[in-house]
């Protein structure tokens, strides 16, 4: 179901252009506003339709397969870290929906290159950043031993 | 290029160079800072890496996690698992490594922000299934690559990386990669000292289902245009198991997953008729597949196979049986969040046509095949594997080293490593990160050299369909139909229509022979040739183009491997008429292959499967 | 310059009555092209369907009292502070080029209807001179700057699509405004030719008003309000509504430009 604008939202600031992860939101020529130049490369991802600050984007089932009369809309609140889905059916049944998107605030994820540095050594083995403690259990990182592999039937 | 705008050559060097920034290329960047404190990482994507690739729209499962923490899973039964589910052939060491790190990568994830369902009883994980946990994933991909900004040196968005460079003094050595900016049209050069490929595989290689606006609802995204593939083909890395397309069974249309239906909710197939239908084709299988059909699970082909039969016999459409599960209002709730936070394009189908589960058994469809190497397939580079436990015909110095040196790979990227998903994928990401990181500085830093002619022969190559429309534009009035050049879109059709009616779509029940294939390959070789006569119209449609071509390369690949492989080893992803038979006297091994791009000829040879003892 | 008024400089030689047509050409022009626009593109067929099915959508009342508060909202808001720009830099070029244009063409009106010979107080042509500044500086600043076409898509800064026709136009008769009042003194070939310059663009500007983006300036306050009143009787555009949690982190909205 490709991505299509509306003409009294959309005030052309580019955050479509700029996440769609097809590269077929572009910027009209007559308007200066946003549409969707592809939709057959359109995957129906909602990632524009999420980030347009306007509610400008919406939805249109593909019309290879999805009659008309239909919206699935989305509200994604960054500072609250909900997603919230209004679903309405071609004959009017409605449901919403409403999920967490994170946990934590955004831009706080550590940079690895601020972590304490990893030991001399630790470079040579088989262990991954934070391992051995990031997989909670005993004994450390699991491993084959050499002669365990066995030339299959062939 | 319009009137006034001068095209710029941007040279970045790099200590390693990360293709693609999916949760492959994210993992890499992240892990490689961890291990490369001074080292220059950068990672380069055609789109934004806050959503591209495959897990744009978000996921509802992770579903590649043993839960070794709970004594759910060891990393042996995943091994297990995807051997049985890929008849017989995966590369176990490889599958091995990464689930005995996966577990740590989610708990990082947890840490982050993602947010896990937890069972209200256990307090563990909330399971879908055995390897499968479930997931708000909407912002998994934004959560995942603000780790990876925070790593990176830089990260270059809107850069579509076109081919790999070689050192000029050696050819199998990789020296870097050229490619475009897809917004300002500069031709960037990159020199690095490793290059990791954490690209994306192959969708529209197959004519899909739907050929009109439809075409954009691809099972696997349709932004996935074979580069993990194309750009280490090109440099002769030899590539395995290209013939293991996978075909999936999924709701109609929207392609919507049906994971949580089978395991969480626990609904189940019948046909038109309200029938079970599946054991009758799976004894009828014995004859063909013999002992596997015994395998439990059920390999994910099979299923796919009986589906296709009763559909052939003449008794569809197939249907998922919802209604009893859906009374359940918390059942309910999951089956259309699985959808919202993965496919939203199935609840969009479903709103469509007034189908809601609780009144309705929806639709299943079979889709057309995709070439992919994290999901129940495994097609991709052959990599070196882990140095403690892998054997000496399966490493040749690095982790997730190429056939080519210094040339990295993980992800979709990677061949035989079946069933690690997004979890594995960024796992892969990296354990590829830290053996570059190794391979970086025990090379003391040595910086490849590239060779300027062949840069500038590349630059010349990668715009050239700028200018054959410019050009050729001066031919016609208008329209798209030119006699002199051919469209990204037209090329497109052109492949997909091929590899339909001759390798095994759709169009041909999933089925081919010798003498499909052969035919198949002299059109592919008429398209490829045409393919010098791309002509794109702006930046948007150069990239279009640069897709195709990377897409040209693989189906060539899978068309070499499927005719070369003389075995029906997966009934229900594609059929081999003239083998009817799977046939592991001869074929219980990889197919490999190897391309060379001055002569454009292919090499398939045979390599050794080795199997975890019990 | 900023405190002579150019037209009584003009009316040396251009009677009054013809500056005073021209400019009732000009609204001319504005009223009908708009509303050639709008019987064209059937667009007030349109609002009223859209505006209809809202309100059939919607599940609260919205009363005669709570209107016009939405309209002043909408007046307040949307339109005196152009509240519906989510990007500051766009916002305030946008301020200044409204403001500019509307100080402009009030103190043009004016002056050439109400001081066509006798001496201009001198707060006219400083708020002349000041919003054709004004318009020069939002303008030029969102030209080079600050369009979504080269900010987002990395096009050329001198690139001209049809979407530019209103801008451009506006800045040429702004820019030329300024360099006639400049010159006007001189009374030489620079001031004839500006002059000149400085009527073929106000026809242009004012004369594309049905082929270029000048209706904006009605439609969007229209549009602005219909948006209010949808949120108000609950139908919002089928949106979902707002979570019902509170506001527990940042956000992380970077500006467009990520190439």
């Amino acid at each position: 179901m490709p991505t299509f604008v509306y003409m009294t939202r959309c005030d052309g600031c580019g955050h479509c252009v700029d996440i769609c992860p097809s590269d077929i939101m572009h910027i009209d020529e007559t308007y200066r506003r946003a549409f969707n130049l592809e939709p057959n490369m359109c995957w129906e991802c909602y990632a524009c339709v999420k980030s347009c600050p306007q509610n400008a984007i919406d939805v249109r089932g593909y019309a290879d397969f999805a009659p008309l009369g239909h919206s699935v809309r989305v509200l994604r609140e960054e500072k609250k870290a909900t997603v919230s889905w209004k679903i309405r059916f071609r004959d009017g049944r409605e449901k919403d929906f409403v999920s967490p998107i994170r946990t934590t605030a955004w831009g706080s994820i550590p940079s690895p290159g601020e972590l304490d540095a990893p030991e001399a050594g630790a470079l040579r083995n088989q262990e991954l950043a934070h391992e051995p403690q990031s997989l909670h259990i005993e004994g450390g990182l699991p491993a084959l031993s050499p002669g365990q592999l066995k030339r299959g039937a062939a | 290029m319009g009137l006034f705008t001068r095209r710029k050559t941007v040279s970045i060097d790099a200590d390693i160079l990360i293709i693609g920034g999916g949760m492959a290329g994210c993992g890499a960047t992240y892990e490689a800072r961890y291990w490369g404190r001074d080292l220059k990482i950068v990672c380069v994507e055609k789109a934004n890496i806050e959503r591209s690739g495959a897990v744009a729209q978000g996921l509802y499962a992770i579903n590649c996690y043993m839960g070794m923490q709970w004594g759910e899973n060891q990393p042996e039964d995943h091994v297990r698992y995807a051997r049985n589910d890929l008849m017989g052939l995966v590369r176990e060491d490889l599958g091995y490594d990464i689930a005995r790190h996966v577990d740590g990568t989610v708990h990082k994830f947890e840490e982050w922000g993602l947010p896990i369902m937890r069972n209200p009883e256990t307090g563990r994980y909330l399971r879908e299934g055995k390897w499968q946990i479930m997931i708000h994933g909407e912002s998994y991909k934004p959560i995942v690559a603000e780790a990876a900004r925070k790593a990176a040196t830089e990260v270059y968005n809107r850069i579509m990386v076109t081919h790999l460079l070689t050192d000029r003094t050696r050819p199998d050595r990789v020296a870097g990669a050229v490619g475009f900016n897809v917004r300002t049209g500069d031709f960037y050069v990159f020199r690095a000292k490793a290059v990791i490929v954490s690209a994306g595989g192959a969708s529209h290689i197959f004519k899909p289902r739907a050929a009109g606006e439809g075409m954009g609802r691809t099972w696997y995204a349709p932004w996935s245009s074979a580069s993990a593939y194309a750009l280490p083909i090109l440099v002769g890395a030899k590539m395995m198991q290209m013939e293991n397309r996978i075909v999936l069974t999924r709701f109609k249309d929207g392609y919507g997953p049906v994971g949580a239906y089978f395991l969480h909710l626990k609904t189940y197939t019948q046909n038109a008729y309200g029938e079970d239908y599946e054991p009758k084709w799976f004894a009828v299988l014995r004859e063909t597949i013999g002992d596997y059909v015994d395998k439990h699970p059920v390999p994910t082909c099979l299923r796919n196979h009986a589906f296709l039969e009763e559909v052939k016999a003449g008794r569809g459409p197939i249907r998922m049986v919802t209604k009893e599960a859906f009374q359940d209002p918390h059942k309910e709730t999951v089956g259309w969040e699985n959808f919202l936070g993965m496919t939203i394009g199935q609840a969009v189908v479903w709103a469509s046509q007034n189908i809601d589960p609780k009144h309705t058994n929806p639709e299943l469809t079979t889709s057309e095949p995709y070439v992919m190497g994290s999901h129940a397939t495994c097609s991709g580079a052959w990599a070196s594997g882990p140095s403690d436990y892998a054997p000496a015909e399966y490493q040749w110095g690095y982790n997730r080293m190429m056939t080519v040196e210094g040339l990295f790979g993980a992800g979709d990227t990677i061949g035989g490593t079946a069933h690690k998903f997004s979890s594995g994928s960024f796992t892969e990401g990296r354990i590829a990160a830290k053996a570059a990181v190794n391979y970086v500085l025990e090379r003391k830093r040595e910086q490849p050299q590239v060779s300027e002619a062949e840069c500038n022969d590349l630059k010349k190559a990668i715009f050239k369909p700028l200018e054959t429309y410019t050009v050729g534009r001066n031919e016609i009035v208008a329209g798209t139909v030119s006699p002199s050049y051919l469209l990204p879109l037209h090329g497109l059709q052109r492949l997909e229509k091929i590899m339909d009616e001759y390798v095994g779509g759709i169009g041909s029940h999933y089925t081919t022979n010798e003498p499909l294939l052969t035919r198949g390959l002299e059109l592919l070789k008429m398209l490829k040739e045409d393919l010098e006569l791309l002509g794109a119209e702006n930046l948007h449609q150069l990239q279009r183009a640069w897709e195709l071509q990377h897409r040209m390369l693989t189906s060539e690949a899978v068309t070499q491997h499927t005719l070369y492989r003389e075995e029906t080893r997966w009934p229900g992803y594609y059929y081999r008429a003239d083998h009817p038979k799977l046939d592991d006297a001869n074929w219980h091994c990889f197919t490999l292959s190897r391309y060379d791009r001055h002569s454009g000829s292919w090499q398939l040879e045979k390599a050794p499967v080795y199997h975890i003892v019990d | 310059m900023f405190t002579d008024n150019p037209f009584a400089g003009l009316a040396a030689w251009v009677s009054s009555g013809a500056m005073q047509a021209f400019v009732i050409v000009m609204i001319a022009f504005v009223v009908l092209g708009t509303l050639h626009d709008m019987r064209h593109k059937k667009s007030s067929t349109y609002f009223f369907d859209n505006w209809r099915v809202a309100k059939r959508r919607g599940t609260r009342p919205v009363g005669g009292g709570d209107m016009a508060a939405l309209a002043l909202k909408t007046a307040a808001v949307d339109v005196l502070t152009s509240g519906e720009f989510c990007n500051l830099r766009r916002r305030i070029a946008h301020l200044l080029g409204m403001y500019g244009f509307i100080l402009y063409a009030i103190a043009t009106v004016v002056m050439v209807f109400g001081y066509p010979h006798a001496p201009t107080p001198v707060v006219l042509p400083v708020l002349w001179h000041l919003g054709a500044l004004m318009v020069c500086v939002g303008g030029y600043w969102f030209w080079f700057f600050l369009r979504v076409d080269v900010a987002a898509e990395g096009h050329s800064r001198l690139r001209v699509v049809r979407a530019d026709l209103f801008v451009l136009a506006l800045l040429a008769n702004a820019t030329l405004a300024l360099l006639w009042s400049w010159q006007q003194q001189a009374n030489n070939g620079w001031s004839t030719a500006f002059l000149y310059l400085y009527v073929i663009s106000a026809v242009v500007l004012f004369g594309s008003v049905p082929w270029s983006k000048f209706s904006h300036m009605f439609y969007k306050p229209a549009a602005a309000f219909q948006k209010r009143v949808e949120n108000a009787c609950g139908s919002r555009s089928n949106l979902p509504a707002a979570a019902d949690r509170p506001e527990l982190f940042g956000s992380v909205r970077r500006t467009a430009r990520h190439y």
